[in-house]
Order: structure tokens, then C-alpha cells, then sequence
């Protein structure tokens, strides 16, 4: 223990250590706050929205109170669906700043409606949010790299290198060296991790598994930076930070874009557009075919309406509404395409995640946070269920020719958020983790393989000195 | 030869010596060169996917079958946003903006289908364009290969040398200078070379692949300035490193990422959700043209009728239905502009207090400058839904004047009349043909932000100068 208060007076002894640590734990903080408060403002979005409904909702019944049918009510009243952030979310707030997390709709065809965008800058998102995630990813390696890298070499520069490892329990030091900075520097990312999730409510095993991964992916960084720190005596603290700072640029800015590019070519999603030209063909055309024709293909997937009256010679809203049905119908084929697209390129951005850290890490929090890609599916998935019911609802007035009136409006359906899943632990965020505790573990057991002759380790780059670790490991 | 070109040809030595630098170099041409050959081919074959897609809409378009003219004002049409040849060396805003945008009558919609909702996170750790390599990643190459310049003489003793031999701070400082900027142009060359290609290929017009060559460049410069004027401030070579790797961390990565969440905190955006709901208040409060006691329209009603000199509606000589389309769009379309307008408003004024920033960070002119000259910044997003807004209004009351013109009133009011007129209108509506802004337009906008990475690039050289200065000073 005595070590351990003598190593940490030491690290907060020198100006550089301190000055960084103190910069990861505000900027950490900030980027909690700025979630914190990026949150609370979507709240009260949603909030401030769904008095503005009402007042709409409010407004169409009263115009159309003695509505004979539910044609013009159902043509005209909005229903507002809206994803509230979880409780989570501040930590990254991902696709959540360009796709909507309120939308208007109506019991028109979905198909039309349900890809509508939100206005947002596009330049301020191009770089992407200053949020916990990002100073995960991207800035807390810096850090590790700036304490870490000299380990060893400065020791030597000043000359204590050769007693040091000679004293007894000399690996020992070492490990206690680094572990320190490791616990230093995952404190300033965990405590306003927690402070966040003591504020917003986090369920314990969000936060949890947001800690985990945070652990883990600065254990890769902290086990890089000791496995290049450690190349034996000829290592120069600048050839260290220049491999270091060069794998970084490769992990996070590098392959990751190098990987989209592939993903986006390998996997096209065109079939968003295609589905949008091909229902508006199939709602539109509905005016050129015969109405029996339509009503039969409506018939076929609504048979509860088969035995209603048959349409009368003028205009009938139950043709109207049905056509828009078949129209969505018609894509469904399209739909599932453009689906499971979406799905492939965001399964194939988790494999990624085994090999690279930085790309894991992102996935994962994104998950915890909820604000990813199949988030915004399953807000979608909600979306399309309650205009489902919706579409129930008003055929339920129009196939039977019953009279809406103010009945009708009070006992319209209403929108519920999805439910959400609780987060868990499973093999994907396993296979994250896997790598980085491999490296970290190689990290640290060369470092304990320093040895004061000075023989050890001939001098090489950083893929040499990967491979040294990884027999060092094995023996 | 000179005692600059001598310093700087021993220092070429030592940089092609080096490991990392020449690695380094090689790696980014490279991916330089894998990037612009990506951006090209996406380059193209999107734009042949949208040119498609556009051959396509306009077909569905022309082919419609006899219509009445208000159904076709809901069958609508599409526009894809054409892309900029330019967009292949920096796509800017191109991935985070919609590229579908569907135009109908009493609405104005947003542009969908943009790649940003559908890719997974992987799109948020940027994209590898040509800009992206230089903006990003060669300023960290020339920190890994220049920050012991200086300060490596310093460490070995070898400045003191060259000083006491009569060689002047100034010239010292200046030949790693020349070194460095020497190994930039190195690292600059395929970006250069695309541009050329694609200006001299008539893709792009050459003063904006100049512009873009000179910003560039300018930065380029900018930071070799930056490293060899912290190298000769330092001692020891690692601290200039970490001095300048924490520059960089800041300037690059953590600055144009932060000042973006401060505008969208400062000047927040309304959601689309509000805007449709005030909309459409405000156009129920402009009259309904369905109660023949409404103030607004029975005024237009009396104003038709003065004009034709008749008495009754039934009597015009045109469908008074059409005439209340038309003038139902034009209100409609007054107010959506003009929300729309405030919206754009809002939007140029977090870019503008962004690019106030660009005094702070350098790297935020840049930015602005090469998707001003690419023509991949909002500006340009803006005059593509401003052009379509412009089409679909003119569309929009083409249509609703075939209403009034090819119908007949009582006909058209006669719920069990079909009323169609021929699918020959359909075909004498023009294309839309997106109009990009002139290079004049480009260089006004670019102005601005090009004379702030020059007061940057003039600030470093005068330090650089004073430090040149110092240098000898201080070792003699």
C-alpha cells in the first residue's frame, strides 16, 4: 500500500500527469453535462410537442364533431409518435441528433410517411457530438498515451533504469506503475460516468456494462502503450509516441472509415428509394383501376371486411383508405429489403467491433445508450404497429358505415413509446472485450520482462514488439 | 548553393532515412490515392444511380394516364440531388443530407434517403476522402516527421555548432522549413494531381480546384510553420512532440467537434413537428375556402368576378375551383416559405458563429473553405431545396391553372363526374435541372475564410521570423 501513495505523490508530482489527468476529468465531465443537457432538452421537446397535439387533435374534432363518417376525420387528424431518450442515452447520443425522435402521422399510407426527415444542421453533425462516447473513443487513448508512453524511457534518461531493475521485486514496481496510471485515468472517465448516471437514473446494469467497456477499451490503450513503452533499453519516448500515436490514427480515424467504405459498397441500400417510387405508383394508379379490383386485394389481407356492404356508385372513403393500404402492401416485399440491408450493414459493423477496439467500444455504448441504428428501427417498428391499430380503428367506423361525431374522436387510439428491452451482457460485447483484456495482459507481462542487463529485447518497431509480448505471454 | 537549400537537403537526408517518416509518407499516399480512386468511383456511380432515378421520375411523370390536374398535384414528382464533381475530393455535408426530395401541392417536404440514417455508427468516425486525409491525417504525419527539426540540432549539440560557424538562426529555421514543406508537397501530390485531372477533364471549373488546391496548400504550409516553430521552442524533441500532438488534438479533433454543440445549444432549430402545426394554424387563420362567408376568399371571389364583369361563379369563363387552388397555393407556399426561410436563417447563423471560431482553430476555415469550393456546404444544400421549392410552386400552379383552363365549373363541382383531361399536359411541363451557383458566388462566400487562414499563415510566419531571431540570440 505504502507503494502505491508513494508511486501516486510521484505521478501527481509531475506537472504533465497531473495537468492531463485533470483535463480528461473535465472534459469528461463536460461531455456528460452536454448529454445530460442534450437529453433534457429532448425531453422537453417531446413534451412541449404534445401540448401543441392536443391543441391540434382538439381543433380538427371540434370541426368535424358531427362528422357522419370517419373519412375526413381519419383523413385529416394527425397522431404524434415520438422515442424519449433512455436513461442512458447520455452517454452517446448517436443517430439521435439527424433522425427524428418525434413524428407526425396519419392513417394514409405509411410507406410515404415513415422515412420523413427532422431538421437538423448538417454541417454541425458532419463532425459528430462532443458526447461521453466520443471522449472514450477518441480522447482517452491520447491520454493513456501521453502517461504512458516514456514509462521506461524516462527512467533511463535519468539514469534510474539500471537500479531499478535490479532491485528485488522489480516487476513488481512496474506493474504497480502502471496499474496506477490505468486506475488514474479510468477514474476521471468513471466518476462523471456516474455522476450522469446517478442523475439521469441509470439502471445499475447499464451503467455497469458502460463501465466494463470503458474499462476494457482503455485497457487496450494502456496495454498498447506498456507493450511499445517496454522495447527495451533503445526505446525513445518519441519513436514511442509516434508508433502509438500512429496506431491510433490507424484504429480510430483509419480503418474504421476504410470499413465503411467496403460496408457501404458490399451492402447498397437502395431499396429505400425504390419503395417510395413504387408506392406512390400503386397509391396513385388506384385511381385507374377498377375499385372492385382494389377492394378485392384489400379484402385479401383484411377478410374481416369481406362481408361489409359493397361500395356504393359515388365516392366512398373505405375504397380511399383501402387503397393506401394495398399501396403499402404492394412494397412490403421492398420494405423487407431495405430492412434487412440496414440490418446487415449494422451486424457487420459489430464483427468489426472483435478486431477493432474503437468500433467494439462504439457499439456497444451505443447499444447500452440505445440511440444506434436498430433503436431507430425499433422506433420505426413502433410507429408502424400503432398505425396498425390506427388503420383498425377507423376501418372499424368505415366498413361498417357507423357515425364518428366527438364519439368517435374521444375513443381514439392512443401512441405509446416502445417498450425497452433491458440492456444484457451478451457474446457480442464479450467478443469486444476479448482483445483488449489480451493486450493489456501482454502489456503487462512485458513489462515484467524488462530486464537490467539490458539484453532483453532487441529494439524494434511496434510489430515487433507485439510479437515479443505475445511470446513473452506464451512462456 | 545556398546555406537554406544545403539545411534543408541534410535535413531530406535524415527524413527519407527514417523509418517512420518514410512509411509514414507512403501510407498516406497511399490511402490518398485509395481515397480519391473511392471517392471518384462512388462519385460516379451515384450520380449515374441519381441521373437514373431522375430519367425514371420524370418518365412516371410524363406517363401518367389522363388525369384530373389536382390528382396529379398529389402524384407529385421527385428530385434527386444531382452530385458536384468536386464532391469526389471533399463531399462535405453530402452524407448527412437527404438526396430524395418528393413535391407535392400544400406541402413541403424534406429531402430523405441520406446515407447517414442509413449506415451504422461506422459513418460517424468520418468518411476517407481525399479532404479527410489532409485535413485530418497529414498534419499528424508532418508533427511525427518535423517535430525534432530543431530541437534534435538543440539535443545533440549540432546548433550550437552551426550557429558558432556563422550560420544565421533565421536561415537555419528557414531550410527546415523548406524541408518540411517540401515533404508536405510530397504528401499533397495526388490530391493536387486529382484536381488537375478533374479540372482539366472539364469536370470542374479551374478556379475552384485552384481554390482548393491553394487552401490546401495554405494549410499544409500552416502546420510545417506550426512544427518547426514549436520544434525550435522546445529543449528536447519529445516535448515539442507532445506539445504539438496536444495542438493538434485540440485544433483538429476536439475543437470542430465542441463548437458545433455550442451553436445547436445557442441558436436552438424548431422540429419539423412545430413548423407543420404552426403552418397550418396560420393558414386556417388566412380564410377557408370552403365557407362561402369567409372574409378572405369571398373578397377573392368579388375580385374574380370584377375582373371578368360577371355576376356568379357559374358564369366565369374559366373553373373558379382552379382560380381557388391557385390562390390556395400561393398562401400556402408564401408561409411554408417563410418558415422554411426562418429555418435556413437559423441554420447559417450556428455555421456563422462556427466559423467565428475559425480564429481559434484554423482548421474551421479549412473546412468551410474547401466545402464552400466543392460545393458540399449548407449554402449549397439550400439552393438545391430552394431551386426544388421553386419547381414544384411553378409545377404545382401549371396544374392548377389546367384546372382552371381545361375544366369546367359545374362539371368540376359534380361529384359523379369524372374529369380527366388529357395525358398530353403532362409532357409539356419542363424538367428540373438543378442550377449550381456560379464561381463568382463560390469565391464571394470562399473570401472570407480564405483571408483567415491567411492571417494565420502570416501570424506563424512572423513568429517564425522572431523565432528564427531568438534562436541565434540565445545560443551565443
Amino acid at each position: 500500500m505504502k507503494g502505491f501513495s508513494n508511486e501516486l505523490r510521484l505521478i501527481l508530482r509531475s506537472r504533465l500527469s497531473t495537468s492531463a489527468l485533470l483535463l480528461l476529468l473535465v472534459l469528461a465531465a463536460l461531455a456528460v453535462w452536454s448529454g445530460l443537457d442534450q437529453v433534457a432538452h429532448q425531453r422537453q421537446t417531446i413534451d412541449r410537442l404534445a401540448v401543441l397535439h392536443q391543441q391540434d387533435v382538439a381543433a380538427v374534432a371540434d370541426r368535424y364533431a358531427d362528422s357522419a363518417d370517419a373519412g375526413s376525420p381519419a383523413y385529416y387528424t394527425f397522431y404524434n409518435t415520438w422515442d424519449p431518450p433512455s436513461d442512458t442515452a447520455f452517454m452517446a447520443l448517436g443517430l439521435r441528433d439527424v433522425a427524428p425522435y418525434v413524428l407526425r402521422i396519419r392513417a394514409l399510407g405509411l410507406q410515404a410517411q415513415l422515412y420523413d426527415g427532422e431538421t437538423f444542421n448538417p454541417e454541425l453533425a458532419l463532425p459528430g457530438r462532443f458526447d461521453f462516447a466520443f471522449v472514450l473513443i477518441y480522447l482517452a487513448p491520447l491520454f493513456a498515451i501521453a502517461l504512458l508512453h516514456d514509462l521506461v524511457s524516462a527512467e533511463r534518461q535519468s539514469g534510474r533504469l539500471r537500479l531499478l531493475l535490479s532491485m528485488p521485486g522489480g516487476s513488481r514496481l512496474w506493474r504497480r506503475r502502471a496499474a496506477l496510471r490505468y486506475g488514474l485515468l479510468f477514474a476521471c472517465l468513471a466518476l462523471p460516468l456516474l455522476a450522469g448516471a446517478l442523475i439521469s437514473g441509470t439502471a445499475p446494469l447499464a451503467i455497469a456494462i458502460a463501465l466494463v467497456i470503458s474499462a476494457s477499451y482503455l485497457a487496450f490503450w494502456v496495454g498498447l502503450s506498456l507493450l511499445i513503452a517496454a522495447r527495451g533499453w533503445s526505446s525513445v519516448a518519441n519513436a514511442n509516441a509516434t508508433v502509438l500515436m500512429g496506431s491510433w490514427a490507424l484504429l480510430t480515424l483509419l480503418l474504421p472509415t476504410l470499413a465503411n467504405i467496403v460496408l457501404s459498397r458490399a451492402i447498397p441500400v437502395h431499396q429505400g428509394v425504390d419503395l417510395m417510387l413504387a408506392q406512390r405508383e400503386a397509391v396513385h394508379g388506384a385511381w385507374e383501376v377498377p375499385r372492385e379490383e382494389t377492394m378485392r386485394r384489400f379484402f385479401e389481407s383484411h377478410p374481416e371486411w369481406r362481408d361489409t356492404a359493397p361500395l356504393p356508385d359515388g365516392f366512398h372513403w373505405k375504397w380511399y383508405f383501402a387503397f393506401h393500404q394495398v399501396g403499402d402492401e404492394s412494397v412490403a416485399e421492398q420494405v423487407r429489403a431495405y430492412r434487412a440491408g440496414l440490418e446487415a450493414r449494422q451486424q457487420w459493423t459489430e464483427r468489426l467491433g472483435w478486431l477493432l477496439p474503437g468500433v467494439g467500444a462504439q457499439a456497444v455504448i451505443h447499444r447500452v445508450a440505445d440511440t444506434d441504428l436498430p433503436a431507430q428501427l425499433a422506433y420505426r417498428d413502433r410507429i408502424e404497429a400503432f398505425h396498425r391499430e390506427m388503420r383498425d380503428f377507423y376501418y372499424g367506423y368505415l366498413f361498417t358505415d357507423r357515425a364518428f361525431g366527438s364519439k368517435g374522436f374521444a375513443s381514439q387510439p392512443t401512441f405509446t413509446p416502445r417498450s425497452r428491452e433491458p440492456v444484457s451482457f451478451g457474446y457480442q460485447e464479450a467478443a469486444t472485450l476479448l482483445l483488449s483484456w489480451l493486450v493489456f495482459l501482454f502489456g503487462i507481462g512485458r513489462l515484467g520482462a524488462l530486464k537490467p542487463n539490458g539484453k532483453a529485447r532487441p529494439a524494434g518497431r511496434a510489430g515487433a514488439a507485439l510479437q515479443g509480448a505475445t511470446a513473452d505471454a506464451a512462456l | 548553393m545556398s546555406v537554406v537549400a544545403r539545411i534543408a537537403r541534410e535535413e531530406w537526408r535524415l527524413l527519407l532515412r527514417d523509418r517512420v517518416a518514410v512509411s509514414g509518407l507512403l501510407l498516406l499516399l497511399l490511402l490518398t490515392l485509395v481515397a480519391v480512386l473511392n471517392a471518384y468511383e462512388h462519385q460516379r456511380s451515384a450520380s449515374a444511380e441519381r441521373a437514373r432515378y431522375q430519367a425514371q421520375a420524370n418518365r412516371e411523370f410524363e406517363t401518367q394516364p389522363d388525369r384530373h390536374p389536382h390528382r396529379v398535384v398529389h402524384f407529385g414528382h421527385f428530385l434527386f440531388r444531382p452530385l458536384n464533381p468536386l464532391a469526389a475530393f471533399d463531399p462535405g455535408i453530402n452524407a448527412y443530407t437527404g438526396n430524395t426530395l418528393f413535391l407535392e401541392g400544400h406541402r413541403q417536404n424534406t429531402a430523405n434517403f441520406g446515407d447517414v440514417r442509413q449506415s451504422s455508427l461506422l459513418l460517424r468516425f468520418g468518411q476517407l476522402t481525399p479532404a479527410f486525409m489532409l485535413q485530418v491525417l497529414a498534419p499528424l504525419l508532418l508533427i511525427f516527421v518535423g517535430h525534432a527539426a530543431v530541437a534534435r540540432e538543440r539535443e545533440s549539440g549540432t546548433l550550437r555548432i552551426l550557429l558558432a560557424q556563422g550560420v544565421a538562426g533565421r536561415q537555419i529555421v528557414a531550410g527546415k522549413l523548406l524541408a518540411l514543406s517540401g515533404f508536405a508537397g510530397l504528401a499533397l501530390l495526388p490530391a493536387l494531381l486529382a484536381l488537375a485531372w478533374l479540372a482539366a477533364s472539364g469536370r470542374a471549373p479551374w478556379p475552384l480546384a485552384l481554390l482548393l488546391a491553394g487552401a490546401y496548400i495554405g494549410w499544409l504550409l500552416l502546420w510545417s510553420l506550426l512544427v518547426v516553430l514549436v520544434s525550435s521552442q522546445f529543449k528536447r524533441g519529445r516535448d515539442a512532440l507532445l506539445a504539438l500532438l496536444a495542438a493538434w488534438a485540440v485544433l483538429v479533433i476536439l475543437l470542430p467537434r465542441w463548437l458545433p454543440d455550442l451553436a445547436n445549444a445557442n441558436v436552438p432549430l424548431p422540429t419539423r413537428f412545430e413548423n407543420a402545426i404552426q403552418v397550418e394554424r396560420e393558414y386556417k387563420a388566412l380564410g377557408d375556402s370552403h365557407n362561402p362567408d369567409d372574409p378572405h376568399f369571398s373578397a377573392f371571389r368579388e375580385r374574380v368576378l370584377e375582373k371578368y364583369g360577371v355576376e356568379n361563379v357559374e358564369d366565369l369563363p374559366v373553373n373558379y375551383k382552379g382560380l381557388l387552388a391557385i390562390e390556395g397555393e400561393r398562401l400556402s407556399s408564401e408561409l411554408f416559405n417563410r418558415y422554411a426561410d426562418a429555418l435556413f436563417d437559423r441554420q447559417e447563423r450556428q455555421n456563422a458563429m462556427v466559423d467565428d471560431f475559425a480564429w481559434l482553430s484554423p482548421a474551421l476555415a479549412l473546412r468551410r473553405l474547401s466545402m464552400a469550393a466543392a460545393g458540399t456546404d449548407q449554402a449549397n444544400f439550400r439552393r438545391f431545396l430552394e431551386q426544388g421549392e421553386d419547381y414544384r410552386y411553378e409545377l404545382v400552379q401549371g396544374l392548377n391553372r389546367l384546372q382552371a383552363e381545361e375544366l369546367d365549373y359545374v362539371d368540376d363541382t359534380n361529384p359523379d363526374k369524372e374529369n380527366r383531361i388529357s395525358h398530353a399536359h403532362w409532357q409539356s411541363f419542363p424538367e428540373f435541372h438543378y442550377r449550381a451557383p456560379t464561381v463568382s458566388d463560390v469565391m464571394h462566400r470562399a473570401l472570407p475564410v480564405g483571408l483567415v487562414l491567411l492571417c494565420w499563415l502570416a501570424v506563424f510566419t512572423v513568429l517564425m521570423r522572431l523565432a528564427g531571431n531568438r534562436l541565434g540570440r540565445v545560443a551565443q
